[in-house]
């Protein structure tokens, strides 16, 4: 060895490069795990991605019968989207009880929830995480990231630009529940960054206003009506959905605008939507062939199993001396009954309480835990129009129908109504033509009298009982909260009592007050 | 990075202008540092008016360009008393002048090694506590951990009674509660990786392949600002481990070789066959029909005394420039529960060559092992407790051939004597750690000295486990026999290149002495598993593959990388003013972008009072007030946090799009800004010593707040892609004092008698103080799970009390004194919040399991060729859950499909029903332990000496605790814990 030459070079120069080319890249991504980083390299992740935000209206977790929550602190199947959005809007009303003792229940079937009740929170977590999950599709299928990653097909990109259009849809489906159940929440979109940062609170104005104008932008790259695009959100699903936030307007900002329920709800009619002549069909294991089913979350007892949506409205559904067969299924749950004026609401031939079950006690409901007290209603089947029992009988097959074509004629002739324009007779023409079906014949017919808001109040009692809109209308109709209209168990109460107009809105749970600052609790909480 | 290359650049522009002064024209002063005996001395300050020089490693000393004079000279050295002489010189003139330097207080001069350099122990100013061969605990020492238990004030070291038991070690308390809590362990200057052991293991302990034979000291960094050039690693502190070498001399062969018996110490308090009779007989009249006519005692089929025995094989020596040792060891220690069994075979090899006229010095340090370890497969011990003492252990009518219950009811026990001779459950770990070290002095500056160190860890296991199907826990459970194998492998590379620099400075008073380096490290682990159930047949054991009902394979591959730039400089004035200040940067992939960099600073102060004129005289070898500051990080939680996994949807959960259906995939929720926790320590302290060191001292009081803690927590809507997200949150305190007294008792003067004893006492008081700032007081997370119930917890995570608080229900006493027994709540507990109804808002969090104090007592004695040592050890303040009484202590037990046997503390409570949240269950563990003691005599054999030793560990525990033992591992459940052995080993020691 050299002395002198390693003595003036090596050592140091090993010394020192090393530690110079010694890189500082910390980047070291998962090898074993799918990651942002490789999952949409595969062409097929972003249709995979689209369905899961469809899939958390269906499922409540990433396993059959939802497993791997999608929100965590509660049951999946009690955290399911459906029902927590159904029992949110049919559980404080007139048309719906309950036997349950889970922690929360009673709170919602007597209007006396409180800021921690858990099926509140996981309503509120639910819809923000629909919202996150259009928001992160929303980010990760920009042109950029497209062509960052190198899928520059054609076809791909046309595809994702109609998912982008869904997600978009479904993301506005949420912040119309979130503004409904909740008034004013944090309007957060793709634009905002992923991360810890709280986001403000927006006023319900400023929400209607951003879904009304999402909605307008979307509606006509959403995929066209057909066998190709059942379950997925189309051009009649979003004029629905405007027609909804139309005939609230008042509600969300104080300003009504019927002319434009009536406009929306003309639109929706004109689809390729007919009246189903069967109203059972609409509910029954082989709904999804119904003509009349607008936009359905579906469900199917071998692909799609959950303990929320239709498989929970059915199995609660039945109890006492019910056999479960009869529906399809493999057990009865003992839950849910009719509250007395749901019962009283529906006069003689009126054959949409055929299915109606009196086994039991009879109408009144003296405990709401006895399920052999009240009227059970099991409108919801695992069992087809020919009545062949559904694939599976512990997950049923029934869809969930969120919008139907009989909704659009009703709110058709309560715009009209209300001064939204188009023609008198065209709304009587609509609601006869329900009534028709409902009685089999014209023997249930209104006159031009007796078509009035009232009158249609009742008549969507009828025609859409525990199809999850009873909060909504009660609350247009301002019958919801107060004392001018008491039913069994308002308030608390067997005879009903008046309750605070605070109740309108749900609260804000506590633990989001605490982690997030900025946002102010409703009144009255 | 530009931080890196300032630093860098910083150092060396400090290196190149210090000399500069130096090599002005002039005379010269030169000469040797030796002590008495004439051994060189190095790093001796060398100080002709206002020049200084320090000794190299032969002790030589130059001050060039000296101004023709007259002036004092003088020498001095930490531990040894100064010297000085007047020097004349005239121009360009070299005068020699060598000194001989006597020893005053030498324990002060001992080189300590600390991360990245080395101190005079006397000159230390951070918490660092060394603990040589001569101090470790004698006996069976499997794991590495166990040699220092008792040795450091604040260290407290765990293990779980198995042999070579899988060992925790907690320094001045917890510091994480999701992420790890253990110390970072550096092994020859390498980091091995945080977490337990640091490192993977199919056995109990991942340590365990380093021989305790093989280590000649253990450096415990306790308070941060020693620590702290580790950096994000060092927030739990840092035990530096050293291993032999040789001694200068002819090539030295030294064999230890030992025997030992364990035996049980105590076991669970369960019912004999008349008493479990008599219950069954009262409380379950319909299972009278079940029981049998034996009477067996399951404890004492499934324990035995049990045997090891230890080899270890040592060859070294070493000459002026060459130093190597040579070791080999075997170990076998049975556990004494039958079927658990270590073993292990270890090489070491530790090769030093000094080349280039010394310039240059090339370490190398290979060590490998296998270690072998064998389970009780699971459930043996809470099976042995369960079990009818009236029914046989065999059953020639069955399939098996033991006896069992009938019907394979969810409801019994399994045959504990069955699933030990059925089942099996191993765990081969191959482990080989080494580095290859160069140091070069650089020519052209004295004082700078660069070092390279690259250095590997390379782990294999196999862990495999065999469950027939013919066993009675696989027929109840419908499992149907299984097999499980995992053959996980983990390489961890380091690459460390680093400067020194230690001179004394120009013009100022007083040495400098700096460090700065880059570090580089990266780590691979592949983590794949094969999992079968409802195997067709048991024929092949675990040793082929059958066709199963259910087949999981897993494969799951970890990376990570940590780059570190860091720096230290200490100040040195006289040895009377001291100052050290460090900072690491660290680099981690398991950090968020925008939070790669971590930077860990620290400032330590010491002042030497003892040095001061005004102190002269007092008989005080040593008085040093010091003083630290210092922030370090814990980044030992799993990788990957920061990415958004994408999670595929089951089969069973997809999406109809028409009439097709689609499966999903769900992005997680993650914090992208996911971070290191980080703790702020304050360190105050004091070191003492007096009569030349002969009774030295330290007393140290410290606040260590940890910030950023890991916590699963809600996030604001919207924000995230679900409710809850992993994020840095919350934060605890640990408060405590320690103190250590070291007395040279009777110094033994003439092969008379000697005795030195140690004392420490430590306390800490561990507080968590917010789990999330922005909630209510009322906010609680519970931990702990207990037998007793799925998903059932004791402990607690509550801000204002100790992490894993008991949280429990008060229980009333009667006027016996025993706690109530009602089928009323209400009549059994304190309605705490006087609501009428007893639910848990009326658990209180009351105690925990941390000791409040830690006191140890080592005592060493020589008389003539007799040497005995014992260490006594003794917790204060620490409690126990004991879930073998609550989970069995109650009369329902009796009335499953077939009767568990019970706790006798039912005989007390008469509890009819489980009443596993009374706070009866949570007992005060303190105790006072003798450790070990050691009686050894020395004879001559052939010239050499011969050692001749005996050790018993756990020679006694006295203690009030009912269980099986106080010390029932770190979160202080006792749930059918490994009982704990008494050991007796007797060996020898021989060298020639």
């Amino acid at each position: 060895m050299n002395l002198r030459s390693f003595k003036a070079l090596v050592f140091p120069a090993a010394v020192f490069s090393l530690g110079a080319l010694g890189c500082t890249n910390l980047t070291v991504e998962p090898k074993s795990t799918v990651t942002e980083a490789n999952v949409f390299l595969d062409a097929s992740s972003y249709r995979a991605f689209m369905a899961k935000v469809y899939a958390g209206l269906a499922v409540g977790g990433q396993q059959g019968g939802d497993g791997q929550t999608d929100i965590q602190g509660i049951d999946g199947g009690f955290s399911q989207y459906i029902r927590l959005y159904w029992e949110h809007q049919e559980l404080p009303t007139d048309e719906a009880v309950i036997a349950w003792g889970d922690d929360g229940l009673s709170g919602l079937v007597q209007d006396t929830w409180a800021v921690t009740n858990p099926f509140v929170v996981a309503m509120y977590y639910r819809v923000f995480f629909q919202v996150g999950m259009a928001n992160e599709f929303l980010r990760q299928t920009t042109d950029a990231k497209l062509s960052g990653r190198g899928q520059t097909s054609a076809t791909l990109k046309a595809e994702v630009a109609t998912y982008r259009a869904e997600a978009r849809f479904l993301r506005a489906l949420s912040y119309w529940h979130g503004l409904d159940l909740f008034g004013p929440i944090p309007l957060v979109t793709d634009a905002d960054a992923l991360g810890s940062t709280p986001p403000k609170q927006a006023t319900r104005q400023a929400i209607y206003d951003y879904v009304v104008s999402e909605l307008n932008a979307i509606k006509g790259d959403l995929p066209a009506p057909g066998a190709n695009s059942y379950g997925r959100a189309t051009a009649g699903a979003a004029n629905m959905l405007l027609a909804h936030l139309y005939l609230n307007a008042a509600v969300y900002t104080g300003t009504a605008n019927y002319a434009g329920a009536l406009t929306a709800a003309q639109a929706a009619i004109a689809g390729p939507y007919t009246i189903d002549a069967s109203y059972r069909h609409l509910f029954q294991a082989d709904n999804n062939t119904s003509p009349e089913i607008i936009f359905a979350v579906p469900e199917d007892g071998l692909k799609t199993q959950t303990y929320g949506s239709t498989n929970f409205l059915i199995h609660a559904s039945c109890g006492g001396s019910m056999n479960a067969g009869d529906y399809g299924i493999d057990g009865c749950w003992y839950g849910l009954r009719l509250k007395p004026e749901a019962y009283n609401r529906f006069g003689p031939g009126d054959g949409r309480t055929n299915y109606f079950s009196n086994a039991g006690n009879g109408v009144a409901i003296n405990s709401i835990s006895n399920f052999d007290d009240g009227i059970k209603a099991p409108k919801f089947s695992n069992r087809t129009s020919t009545g062949a029992p559904g694939q599976n009988p512990g997950f049923v097959d029934t869809d969930y129908p969120m919008f139907r074509l009989g909704d659009a004629y009703l709110i058709y002739a309560e715009a009209q109504l209300r001064g939204g324009g188009g023609s008198r007779a065209q709304a009587l023409a609509y609601v006869n033509a329900l009534r028709q079906r409902a009685f089999g014949n014209a023997s249930g017919n209104i006159t031009d009298a007796q078509l009035t808001t009232d009158f249609l109040l009742d008549e969507r009692g009828r025609e859409l009982l525990w199809e999850g809109q009873r909060r909504m209308d009660l609350i247009r109709f301002g019958k919801f909260t107060g004392g001018t209209y008491l039913w069994a168990w308002k308030g608390g109460t067997k005879a009903g009592a008046a309750t605070d107009t605070h109740l309108n809105l749900y609260p804000i749970p506590a633990n989001e007050l605490v982690a997030n600052p900025n946002l102010t609790q409703n009144p009255g909480y | 990075m530009r931080s890196p290359r300032f630093i860098l650049g910083a150092l060396l522009a400090v290196a190149w202008m210090a000399p500069l002064r130096a090599q002005a024209q002039g005379g010269t002063i030169r000469g040797h540092v030796n002590d008495a005996a004439g051994k060189p001395l190095s790093g001796a300050t060398v100080s002709y008016g206002s020049r200084n020089a320090q000794t190299r490693i032969d002790g030589l000393y130059v001050i060039s360009g000296v101004p023709a004079g007259r002036d004092t000279l003088r020498a001095r050295l930490i531990g040894y008393t100064s010297m000085a002489r007047s020097v004349t010189l005239s121009a360009g003139q070299t005068v020699e002048s060598d000194f001989a330097l006597t020893a005053s207080a030498v324990s002060l001069a001992e080189i300590v090694v600390t991360g990245y350099g080395e101190q005079r122990a006397g000159n230390i100013t951070g918490a660092v506590t060394t603990v040589a061969a001569a101090d470790f605990n004698p006996g069976r020492i499997v794991s590495p951990e166990e040699l220092i238990r008792s040795k450091v004030p604040g260290v407290q070291v765990v293990d779980n009674n198995e042999p070579g038991g899988g060992f925790s070690i907690r320094i001045r308390g917890p510091t994480s509660i999701n992420a790890s809590s253990e110390p970072l362990f550096v092994i020859d200057g390498v980091p091995i990786g945080t977490g337990a052991g640091g490192g993977l293991s199919a056995g109990r302990n991942p340590l365990n392949f380093l021989n305790p034979n093989d280590i000649e000291s253990v450096t415990v960094l306790r308070d941060a600002s020693a620590a702290a050039i580790y950096g994000a690693n060092a927030a739990n502190g840092v035990l530096l481990i050293h291993t032999r070498k040789g001694r200068v001399g002819a090539p030295q062969f030294e064999y230890t070789g030992s025997m030992s018996a364990s035996s049980v110490t105590r076991l669970p308090n369960m019912l004999n066959a008349a008493q479990f009779r008599a219950a069954v007989t009262q409380y379950a009249p319909n299972n009278v029909g079940q029981l049998g006519s034996a009477n067996t005692d399951w404890f004492s089929q499934v324990d035995r005394t049990a045997f090891g025995q230890e080899h270890n094989f040592a060859v070294s020596g070493a000459d002026a420039s060459t130093n190597w040792r040579l070791s080999a060891g075997y170990l076998n220690q049975d556990g004494i529960i039958k079927g658990t069994t270590t073993e292990r075979i270890s090489l070491g090899l530790n090769l030093e060559q000094k080349l280039l006229k010394d310039r240059l010095n090339v370490q190398a340090n290979l060590r490998g092992s296998r270690a072998k370890d064998l389970f009780t497969p699971g459930g043996v011990l809470s099976n042995a407790a369960q079990f009818g003492p009236t029914q046989p252990i065999y059953d020639a009518s069955t399939r098996t051939g033991y006896y069992d219950w009938p019907g394979n009811s969810l409801q019994s026990a399994d045959n504990p004597v069955a699933l030990l001779n059925l089942a099996s459950d191993k765990g081969i770990t191959y482990r080989s750690l080494g580095h290859v070290r160069a140091q070069y002095a650089l020519p052209f500056l004295e004082g700078l000295r660069a070092n390279m160190d690259l250095g590997y860890d390379v782990t294999r296991t196999d862990r495999q486990s065999f469950f027939p199907s013919t066993l009675h826990g696989q027929l109840k459970s419908g499992n149907g026999g299984s097999d499980y194998r995992a053959n996980q492998s983990q390489s961890n590379t380091t690459a460390e290149t680093y400067l020194n620099y230690g001179a004394p400075l120009g013009g100022i008073p007083g040495n400098i002495d700096a460090a700065a380096g880059y570090s580089y490290g990266w780590s691979h682990a592949e983590y794949p598993y094969y999992q079968a159930n409802g195997l067709s047949t048991d024929l092949l054991g675990g040793n082929g593959v059958t066709s199963a009902r259910s087949v999981v394979n897993f494969q799951d591959i970890e990376e990570s990388r940590l780059i570190s730039v860091f720096g230290r400089v200490n100040y040195n004035v006289n040895d009377k003013y001291l100052v050290s200040a460090s900072v690491r940067r660290d680099g981690s992939s398991r950090f968020g972008p925008t939070h790669q960099w971590g930077t860990f600073p620290s400032l330590s102060v010491g002042w030497r009072i003892s040095e001061e004129p005004f102190m002269k005289g007092l008989g005080l070898s040593d008085l040093k007030l010091r003083g630290s500051v210092a922030r370090t990080g814990n980044q030992a939680f799993s990788n990957y946090q920061q990415y958004s996994a994408y999670l595929l949807g089951a089969d069973q959960s997809q999406v109809q799009f028409g009439s097709t259906f689609v499966p999903t995939i769900r992005p997680s929720a993650v914090d992208p800004d996911i971070r290191w926790e980080k703790s702020h320590s304050y360190d105050m302290g004091v070191d003492f010593g007096l009569w030349n060191q002969r009774l030295t001292g330290t007393l140290d009081v410290y606040i260590k707040t940890t910030h950023d803690l890991i916590f699963r927590v809600p996030v604001a809507a919207g924000t995230n892609l679900s409710n809850f997200v992993t994020t840095n949150i919350g934060s605890m305190k640990n408060r405590g004092l320690e103190m250590s007294l070291s007395a040279l008792l009777i110094p033994g003067h003439q092969r008379g008698l000697s005795w030195t004893a140690d004392f420490t006492a430590s306390h800490n008081t561990n507080q968590l103080t917010s789990i999330n700032p922005f909630a209510g007081a009322a906010q609680r997370i519970q931990t702990g799970g207990i037998a007793g119930g799925v998903g059932t917890l004791i402990q607690v995570l509550q801000p204002g009390v100790p992490i894993n608080s008991f949280y429990v229900y008060q229980h009333k006493l009667g006027a016996d004194g025993k706690p109530i027994y009602s089928t009323k709540d209400l009549d059994m507990y304190v309605d705490q919040n006087s609501d009428g109804k007893i639910n848990n808002d009326d658990r209180i969090p009351f105690h925990d399991p941390a000791p409040k104090w830690m006191l140890s007592q080592s005592s060493y004695l020589a008389y003539h060729d007799f040497d005995m040592s014992f260490t006594l050890r003794s917790y204060l303040g620490n409690y126990v859950y004991n879930n073998v009484a609550s989970n069995l202590g109650t009369y329902s037990e009796v009335t499953r499909g077939s009767p568990y046997n019970l706790h006798a503390s039912v005989l007390t409570t008469g509890f009819q029903t489980p009443q596993y949240f009374s706070d009866y269950y949570v007992e005060k563990a303190s105790f006072l332990r003798m450790d070990n003691i050691t009686l050894a005599y020395t004879l001559k054999y052939h010239g050499q000496p011969l050692r001749i030793f005996g050790t018993v560990q756990n020679a006694f525990t006295l203690t009030g605790y009912s269980g099986v033992d106080p010390t029932a591992g770190l979160n202080g459940i006792d749930n059918n814990i490994y009982p704990r052995s008494r050991t007796f080993t007797g060996g020898f020691n021989l060298r020639f």
